[in-house]
């Protein structure tokens, strides 16, 4: 892993020109980008952990600055409250355990990095960083060390460690993955004990075999196979039992039948000490059977990890104003009604609430997808969850943390969740069939061999159920699917369910939010109109020079390279902002502000300019498309019909929805309108995809049959939808739509030839001419192409 | 041939040390992250920090 010289040595991104931020690293004096990185390098360097910059190969997260990082490590002590550890931090006699999840992990060198510090902290009595899933464990003793101060020691390292409780249905998965990997090792294991055995009588390996030997060889093997009978096998015959006990019938029970009547038929003939015994072939049987189960539940498993990750525990912390006038860090879920709250700038407010001092901008975006700030006074509302953008404020709660507007969101999230349209199991439906077909036939079989008198009536049949196993069946959509999912990762694609895949080839219609998923959300100018032309150059200056005493979004508009000095500046809010050059005073701002009559033709302008009670300029703002945005819908306006639901003004819509093409725009909507615009989409027979990305998109997203969130999207968004794109723009979502539509061709394909070698072997199996063993061989050599087929996928490249 | 009859419960017993051994590392989460521990062996448990680096933080 080389950096090079004009990068940071940490985190590898460009050095500003003229930094000095350098220590000694190997014996050499490396460059840093910043003191937080510097930061990070000396705390390496001085533990003696030098050896991560040798082995890693991927550098490093850029780490927080300086304040920034005052901010987190001020936020953290939070952590400490008794209460909320109770949520997270479990009990072990003198010790606490957390599990957290880590920002900043790039390779397993950090894994390393972080644990080999960890170990040198004292009142730390272990801890493991598990780097594919991001997670680490910290057990400690907290009358040596505080949870906070653990956390810290995360963030001099350049990491970011929050606690999170795992989901509980991924708790009973870990505990399925486990049971699953024992079982199979198990079975692995006694197959090739054996098989080596057996081999002995296939192919006389061991000369001639007498009487005694030969049962001896029989009652090890017998030893050998219980054990693989009734633990590894007992996933199959507990399955067959349920689905008796809901009164149907399922692969399970065919599986089950063919093991069970093998083994006691073995044991039979090993105490009589006359017939067939075919163990080595209930061993592989087992053992192929299980591989085909472990890699559909490992491809679930993963899944649900990558959504439990998202769900980190991040408690709201408010400061409390207390009865002298001193602040109180609190948790946002104790503060109670008419108790006073100051929000300092840039913090997010706590708890629905009402100001009673200090006047500022609030970023509503989470709740109406608008990222314009809305201006707001003492005896105002505001909400939990939204951000204070200008000036500190001070407020009144009015309703617990409970009862605020985000958590009402929340729960109609969840609602819309629970009531997903869900699709119909295809291969559960055709399995029914299937098995009762086999059961049938191997019925059938048994008694017409046994009414003709054929000894072998009992081993035909078995072989029928071996050979007909649904094996290879069982594998064609779960390695299909598992490898496919792969295949997306690393394009950046996250999916969070496997059948997913499944239900984006059903999509027809596809649903865009606008701002920050077609849209990045900031402004730029779209074009411009002035009095008089040649004065261009200089309007444009003055007008950007001015606008840098602003905080406000649309300010961020007007790039300012030669800034030229201008007076008394003063800002209106709500209107806009005004100041002298060259004596003149020029005001900038919406046409409420403009102190005479704006000319017809621009009145539908954003941004006018006015000189001495003459306008002289006018500019027209867009919210500017995200990069691959234009090539992407059009790219998909072939296949599927194509709508925007937005919470923007209609104006900034339908520009939106004309450059891209779009007919179908909808303006204005708030979250319960989005869910009632998709939920006719979706009784009008249309099967629908959604991307979005804020709060406020969470109950449609969580409604709609497919959901996908790009990259910027908030946690909590993430938390309900089926795909998430790594990266902030849709590039990736083309080769999503080609994936999923040719992983289906792969199933079919899949289907086709299980069923068709099935169908194929049964007439030699019912004839009797084939063995048990062979059957089992053969079932082994279709399941092995079936993987192949499905590994594919994983080269699959898009044309064009 | 007799000595098949001595070596086959040996080869049983290896066979069910092994399992116990597997099932042991299942239950300590040794088979949870097999990317990192493939690492391992490159990193040195005690590093000394470099006398040069050392003077450097005394200047």
């Amino acid at each position: 892993m080389n950096v090079s010289a004009t990068d940071c040595f940490h985190c590898g991104l460009p050095n500003p020109p003229d930094t000095n931020y350098q220590t000694a690293v190997f014996d050499n004096i490396e460059t840093m980008c910043c003191p937080g990185c510097l930061a990070v390098t000396e705390a390496i360097v001085e533990h003696g952990l030098t050896d991560y910059y040798k082995f890693r190969t991927a550098p490093a997260a850029k780490a927080e600055d300086g304040l920034e990082e005052q901010a987190i490590l001020e936020q953290l002590s939070i952590f400490d409250a008794a209460e909320l550890q109770a949520d997270f931090v479990a009990d072990e006699g003198q010790l606490k355990s957390v599990q957290l999840t880590l920002e900043g992990i790039t390779c397993a060198a950090c894994g390393w990095l972080i644990e080999r510090h960890l170990s040198k902290v004292a009142g730390i009595s272990q801890n493991s960083v598990n780097v594919s899933t991001a997670r680490a464990m910290v057990k400690w003793d907290p009358t040596q060390i505080s949870l906070s101060e653990i956390l810290k020691q995360f963030a001099a390292i350049g990491y970011t460690a929050r606690p999170f409780s795992a989901e509980e249905h991924e708790q009973i998965f870990q505990e399925q993955h486990k049971r699953f990997i024992k079982q199979l090792g198990l079975a692995g294991l006694m197959t090739m004990q054996v098989m080596m055995l057996s081999f002995g009588f296939y192919f006389d390996w061991l000369g001639n075999i007498d009487e005694t030997m030969a049962e001896y060889f029989h009652w090890i093997s017998l030893v050998l196979t219980t054990p693989v009978v009734f633990y590894s096998g007992s996933t199959f015959y507990l399955g067959a039992i349920r689905a008796l006990l809901a009164r149907g019938v399922n692969m399970d029970l065919p599986v089950s039948i063919a093991i069970l009547g093998t083994y006691f038929a073995g044991i039979k003939a090993v105490i009589i000490g006359d017939g067939d015994v075919y163990f080595e072939s209930i061993c592989m049987f087992v053992f192929f059977l299980l591989s085909s189960r472990f890699l559909e539940h490992r491809a679930r498993y993963q899944a649900t990890e990558i959504a439990s990750n998202s769900m980190q525990y991040i408690p709201l912390s408010a400061h409390l104003i207390q009865a002298n006038q001193n602040t109180e860090i609190v948790l946002a879920k104790q503060l109670k009604p008419n108790q006073t709250v100051l929000v300092k700038a840039g913090d997010t407010i706590p708890v629905d609430g009402v100001i009673i001092e200090g006047t500022s901008f609030i970023e509503e975006s989470m709740l109406t997808g608008e990222f314009v700030p809305v201006s707001k006074a003492p005896g105002e509302k505001v909400f939990g969850g939204t951000l204070n953008q200008a000036q500190p404020l001070q407020i009144m709660v009015t309703q617990t943390l409970e009862e605020s507007l985000v958590n009402k969101i929340a729960r109609l999230q969840e609602s819309a969740m629970s009531h997903k349209p869900k699709v119909a199991q295809m291969a559960d439906q055709l399995s029914q069939y299937f098995v009762f077909a086999v059961l049938f036939i191997s019925t059938v079989t048994f008694f017409t061999w046994t009414y003709f008198g054929n000894d072998n009536a009992f081993w035909i049949t078995v072989s029928i159920l071996i050979a007909t196993c649904p094996c290879a069946l069982g594998l064609a959509t779960p390695s299909a699917l598992t490898t496919a999912m792969a295949r997306l990762q690393k394009a950046g694609v996250l999916i969070k369910r496997a059948d997913t895949l499944e239900r984006i080839t059903k999509v027809n219609h596809i649903v865009f939010d606008k701002t920050g998923t077609l849209t990045t959300g900031a402004f730029s100018i779209a074009h411009t109109w002035y009095a008089d032309e040649t004065h261009k150059n200089l309007i444009d200056s003055i007008v950007a020079s001015i606008e840098q005493f602003s905080e406000h979004p649309i300010a961020r508009a007007f790039e300012c390279s030669h800034p030229i000095s201008v007076k008394d500046v003063k800002v209106v809010i709500n209107q806009g902002i005004l100041g002298e050059f060259e004596g003149a005073l020029y005001r900038i701002g919406n046409a409420k502000f403009m102190p005479c009559a704006i000319p017809n033709h621009i009145l539908n302008a954003t941004v006018f300019v006015s000189k001495n009670e003459q306008i002289i300029a006018a500019y027209w703002l867009t919210d500017a498309l995200k990069v691959h945005t234009t090539d992407v819908v059009s790219a998909l306006a072939d296949a599927y019909s194509l709508s925007i639901i937005s919470g923007d003004a209609a104006k900034h819509v339908s520009e939106i929805a004309e450059t891209l093409n779009i007919k179908e725009a909808h303006h204005g909507c708030r979250p319960e309108d989005k869910l009632s615009i998709l939920t006719e989409l979706q009784s009008s027979k249309k099967v629908v995809m959604m991307l979005g990305d804020g709060i406020n998109d969470a109950p449609v997203l969580a409604q709609a049959d497919v959901a996908v969130t790009v990259g910027n999207a908030s946690d909590f968004t993430k938390h309900s939808t089926d795909v998430i794109l790594l990266q902030e723009h849709l590039a990736q979502l083309p080769l999503l739509t080609a994936l999923a539509a040719k992983t289906k061709r792969t199933i079919k394909q899949n289907f086709m030839w299980a069923l068709g070698y099935n169908v194929l072997v049964l007439p030699f199996a019912i004839m009797g001419v084939l063995t048990p063993w062979q059957a089992a061989l053969g079932m082994s050599l279709s399941s092995l192409i079936v993987v192949y087929n499905s590994a594919r996928l994983l080269r699959f490249r898009q044309h064009n | 041939m007799n000595i098949i009859y001595v070596l086959i419960p040996i080869a049983i017993i290896i066979v069910a040390v092994a399992i116990v051994a597997f099932f042991w590392a299942v239950k300590n989460n040794q088979f949870e992250d097999l990317e990192r521990q493939g690492h391992s062996i490159l990193f040195d448990d005690d590093v000394t920090p470099s006398p040069k680096s050392e003077q450097h933080k005394r200047d």
